[in-house]
């Protein structure tokens, strides 16, 4: 019962903060009632570890905002494994169907449109503005806790910084923090400033009170320009681990770096990245296009010292990018392609992608990933078995093979008599099966299916004992298999 | 409240013993009286004062603490207790039936795989020699024991358990896999190297209890013979250890793989050999072993004691005698085949990872702030009760898959375990936990490498350290160093910065 009353209590402020406004700013909330919409959906997950199946339905309210004659801006994760995305506006009773048209799982972004044109005869587009300047007043528009009307809370821009987007767990990002009041629901409206929007209310801090977070509009800009060519290819990444080691003054004379230059230490590169061949372990970074480096690995950009990475988020998958860096004491400058970069076990967490899998022998494989990780609950990080904590803490340096696009992990036995003794290499990640190295799912499928000897032999990373499966019965025993637990196809291999 | 189950206790008994013949019962008693009266000559109790370094701060003392445990006379001025009892002893007393004075003990022999310690008291502090016993190889399922205890006042305590079970067990001292008498006990469960009598002869001292279970592990009179032979013979030798490690062998499908014919059932998979104790240089992986001298393993391990019924293949290797040899029967590449293996063991601190360092102060060298620990398992088990979710991966897969195979090219994992902020080594004080590959371009193999680098191209500027994985280089410039030290020293309250041992 607390929770409600205190939502109560929380709607009694806002609006008290709508009537002073409505006097002192002619910024009241009835002006973006025919901008701000309210977003419910639907929502159903994966469950990772049996692939085939998905997990209860979920519903929640969110908000958004008009952005063009026919598209509507919101957060990912108002509409991420969405069944069903329906739309409303402030005093009307209509509902109206939406698709979502573009999902950037990484900045925690979508664009809805409404499968009824009719529903922006009467609609405004807000405008993008600037980053706010710290201290300066913006306000937040939306439905925080559902509700019926558009709530408004006014804040101060408290701090601006690169922080972790909690939508995917993993990718950081610009963010605004302010401290107007951002609670479930405002998720996905727009914060606003001098009539043009200056962020996306997204996320806020649950141990803390009056820390909210907006998404800056570097980084609805880049969604809008990526999505413009009609793909969402996401943002770039570095490709490479670097230590700001250049502190220490004797490192600095190690690398024969003229004095007072600064820069970054690069530690190594990722293999198949895009910098693969453009940096050595060593070399120090002291430019980024014409921005220097500091010791901290800090930039200066849009006058806010901001870490390196925001001169790499300013650009699209395929632009270039100018380096400049010091090995051995000289000079050098490349131009590094803007890349995706990412390494081969998935840190941060997937949605709305089926999940891949194969079934032999009744024992399911499927990609070692977060989500599968997850399934531990929530204290997976320490849960999980040693040599999945292994592989996600080292899965860069461990990985050897160019090859190498993902793992694959026995993630569960279905039991029969064809493994019964198959137990003991659960949650193991395969290695090899039959000779044959295992560096993507279609591998697995292929050497099972490829298969002629009478055995199938799997190994496992970590692991010294081979599993040893008996192949005419593993075909023999599948359709019962199948059949008995329920499993309607034997592989998934698209997403 | 303690009083009422006490009394259904004695109730219980009553009812169990009512079957017995009054006249034999009475005979019992006064029989145990008189072994009463015998046995406590042959009892000590030991009070133990034990202090250990921090693993983090291996400069530094632990608090001392007070342990307790018990022992038994096996010459007159020889007292037998178990190796856990002692681990870390700084000072050791014993207080014996009818003297009132402590006598000072000293250690002469201590085996931890055996998890068995042979003590020697003053014989100028006692006013009479103790009472020898010797221990019996008798094992009968099922027999009652009686467990005879001197308490720390001086009196003689008994309580009664009964012999359960033989079995291998895991070793809580050591890394050894030793063979166990399981006895079944009251709550009150005894430990700490009580020990126990088959119709007031001795068989065994406890090894360890668990009170959840009421059950307690007993050392059985066959080890403690070879271990106080061994111990007499002036040189001690100890028990040989395993060199390999096998898994069970029941997959049908395996089995046909591996091209055994059906009619062999037996046999053990040999899942890894390592670099150090018995076997491991004959045995490979992949090996099926089949039986070890002429005893047939089960696809289980086990095989048939003439005494303990079945019991885990490593008793026939640990309860041998090193230099002993031990014969295989192996099934490779498709056949079967026989290597001989001579029995031998190795000290904790020749792994790579040593399981243990009872009594030693860690080793350590601290450079420039730059604190650089051996790997060992006590340092991982400083993170805690959950040490083994914690531990970085990368330190804890060390110490999982190669704590026995040290070889010529790495006899230590030298960590940088963290770094004393000063100025010196501004810009690296996040570092920690992290493996040193090279110091001053040498491969570290030992923790002397180190000091051996240290002191190579004198002339050079800067001490370098590199590391695995991707981490940045250490450098440290020499003529700031020592300076440095010094200030380290006295700030952090370091009475010395290298402790090595040579």
């Amino acid at each position: 019962m607390y929770p409600s009353v205190k939502t109560q209590a929380l709607l009694l402020l806002s609006l008290i903060a709508v009537l002073s406004a409505s006097v002192a700013a002619h910024d009241p909330a009835n002006t973006y009632q025919k901008s701000v919409i309210l977003i419910k959906s639907v929502s159903q997950d994966f469950d990772y570890a049996t692939p085939w199946k998905q997990t209860a339905m979920a519903s929640g309210v969110g908000s958004g905002f008009v952005i063009s004659e026919n598209s509507i801006l919101t957060n990912a994760h108002n509409v991420s494994n969405s069944k069903y995305v329906e739309l409303k506006k402030q005093g009307l009773p209509q509902r109206y169907l939406a698709r979502v048209a573009y999902i950037g799982h990484d900045c925690d972004l979508a664009i809805l449109t409404a499968q009824d044109p009719a529903f922006f005869n009467d609609t405004v587009p807000l405008e993008l503005g600037p980053i706010p300047t710290a201290n300066s007043t913006v306000r937040t528009y939306g439905f925080p806790m559902g509700g019926r009307h558009i709530s408004v809370t006014e804040g101060v821009v408290s701090r601006i910084q690169m922080d972790v987007y909690s939508h995917s767990r993993a990718d950081r990002h610009l963010v605004v923090q302010t401290d107007a009041a951002i609670n479930p629901g405002n998720s996905g409206g727009p914060v606003m400033q001098d009539g043009k929007v200056v962020g996306v209310a997204f996320q806020g801090l649950r141990a803390a009170d009056n820390i909210g977070y907006m998404i800056p509009t570097t980084v609805i800009q880049h969604f809008l320009d990526d999505t413009a060519d009609g793909t969402y290819d996401g943002f770039g990444s570095m490709g490479f681990s670097f230590f700001p080691a250049l502190h220490s003054e004797s490192y600095h004379q190690y690398l024969n770096l003229p004095p007072d230059q600064q820069g970054v230490v690069v530690l190594n590169t990722m293999l198949n990245s895009s910098v693969e061949n453009i940096f050595e372990p060593e070399d120090v970074i002291t430019k980024l296009d014409d921005y220097d480096i500091d010791n901290d690995g800090m930039v200066n950009v849009y006058g806010l010292t901001l870490h390196m990475s925001e001169i790499i988020e300013q650009k699209q998958i395929g632009d270039t990018i100018g380096i400049t860096l010091y090995r051995n004491g000289r000079e050098q400058t490349a131009t590094a392609t803007v890349a995706v970069n990412r390494p081969p076990l998935p840190y941060w967490r997937q949605f709305d992608e089926k999940p891949r899998y194969y079934l032999y022998a009744g024992l399911t494989f499927v990609p070692l990933s977060r989500n599968y990780l997850e399934t531990w609950g929530q204290e997976w990080a320490s849960e999980i078995p040693f040599r999945l904590k292994y592989l996600f803490a080292n899965s860069i340096q461990l990985n050897k093979s160019k090859e190498r696009k993902e793992y694959v992990v026995m993630s569960e036995m279905l039991p029969d008599e064809v493994n019964s003794y198959s137990k003991r290499y659960l949650n193991s990640v395969v290695e090899t099966v039959n000779g044959v190295a295992i560096n993507t799912l279609a591998d697995l499928k292929e050497a099972f299916e490829n298969n002629e000897e009478a055995f199938c032999e799997i190994k496992f990373m970590f692991s010294p004992t081979p599993l040893i499966i008996d192949n005419e019965k593993a075909f023999v025993r599948a359709p019962e298999i199948m059949n008995k637990y329920n499993v309607p196809a034997k592989a998934s291999l698209e997403n | 409240m303690t009083y009422r189950p006490t009394l259904t206790i004695t109730i219980l008994a009553a009812i169990l013993f009512a079957g017995c013949e009054t006249a034999q019962r009475r005979n019992s008693d006064s029989a145990e009286k008189a072994f009463k009266d015998e046995i406590k000559h042959s009892l000590v109790f030991l009070d133990i004062t034990t202090s250990a370094y921090e693993n983090l701060q291996p400069w530094k003392l632990a608090p001392v603490r007070q342990e307790h445990g018990y022992g038994c006379a096996v010459a007159p001025y020889q007292v037998l207790t178990t190796a856990r009892n002692m681990i870390d002893a700084a000072f050791v007393k014993a207080r014996r039936f009818g003297q009132n004075e402590f006598v000072p003990v000293t250690v002469k022999v201590i085996d931890y795989e055996a998890n068995l310690c042979l003590l020697q008291l003053d014989p100028n502090a006692m006013n009479a020699p103790l009472k020898p016993i010797t221990f019996v190889e008798d094992f009968n399922k099922n027999a009652e024991l009686t467990a005879w205890w001197i308490s720390s006042g001086g009196q003689i305590n008994t309580s009664h358990a009964a012999l359960d079970r033989a079995e291998v067990n895991k070793s809580n001292v050591s890394y050894s896999q030793v063979l166990d008498y399981i006895v079944g006990s009251s709550p009150q469960t005894p430990g700490r190297g009580r020990l126990f009598c088959y119709n007031e002869k001795p068989i065994g001292i406890a090894y360890w209890s668990d009170s959840a279970n009421a059950e307690a592990g007993l050392a059985p009179a066959h080890t403690i013979n070879l271990f106080l032979q061994n111990a007499r013979s002036g040189s001690y030798e100890g028990f040989p250890s395993l060199g390999f490690s096998a898994s069970n062998l029941v997959d049908p499908a395996m089995r046909n793989y591996l091209k055994m014919p059906p009619e062999i059932t037996d046999g053990v998979y040999v899942t890894k050999t390592y670099n150090l104790g018995t076997a491991g240089d004959v045995l490979k992986a992949g090996d099926v072993i089949l039986a070890i001298d002429n005893n047939p393993i089960d696809s289980h391990g086990r095989f048939q004691h003439p005494v303990f019924d079945r019991i885990m293949y490593h008793d026939l290797i640990t309860s041998r005698k090193t230099g002993d040899s031990i014969t295989f029967d192996i099934f490779r590449d498709g056949r079967k085949k026989q290597v001989s293996a001579t029995a031998k063991n190795f000290k904790a601190s020749e792994m790579l990872v040593p399981f243990y360092e009872y009594g030693k102060q860690p080793e350590y060298i601290i450079t420039a702030g730059y604190v650089i620990q051996k790997l060992t398992r006590p340092y991982l088990t400083s993170w805690g009760d959950n040490w083994q979710g914690a531990v970085p991966p990368h330190l804890y897969n060390y110490y999982r898959n190669d704590s026995f195979n040290p070889s010529d090219e790495r006899e230590d994992i030298l960590v940088l375990s963290y770094v004393l902020p000063t100025d010196i080594s501004l810009g690296y004080h996040s570092l920690g936990r992290i493996v040193i590959d090279k110091y001053n371009g040498i491969k570290v193999r030992s923790i002397t490498d180190i000091t051996e680098a240290m002191k190579l191209n004198p002339l050079d500027k800067f001490d370098t350290i590199t590391f695995e994985n991707d981490n940045p280089t250490v450098v440290i410039d020499r003529s700031n160093r020592y300076a440095a030290d010094k200030l380290i020293q006295n700030n952090y309250g370091i009475n010395k910065l290298i402790n090595v041992t040579p």
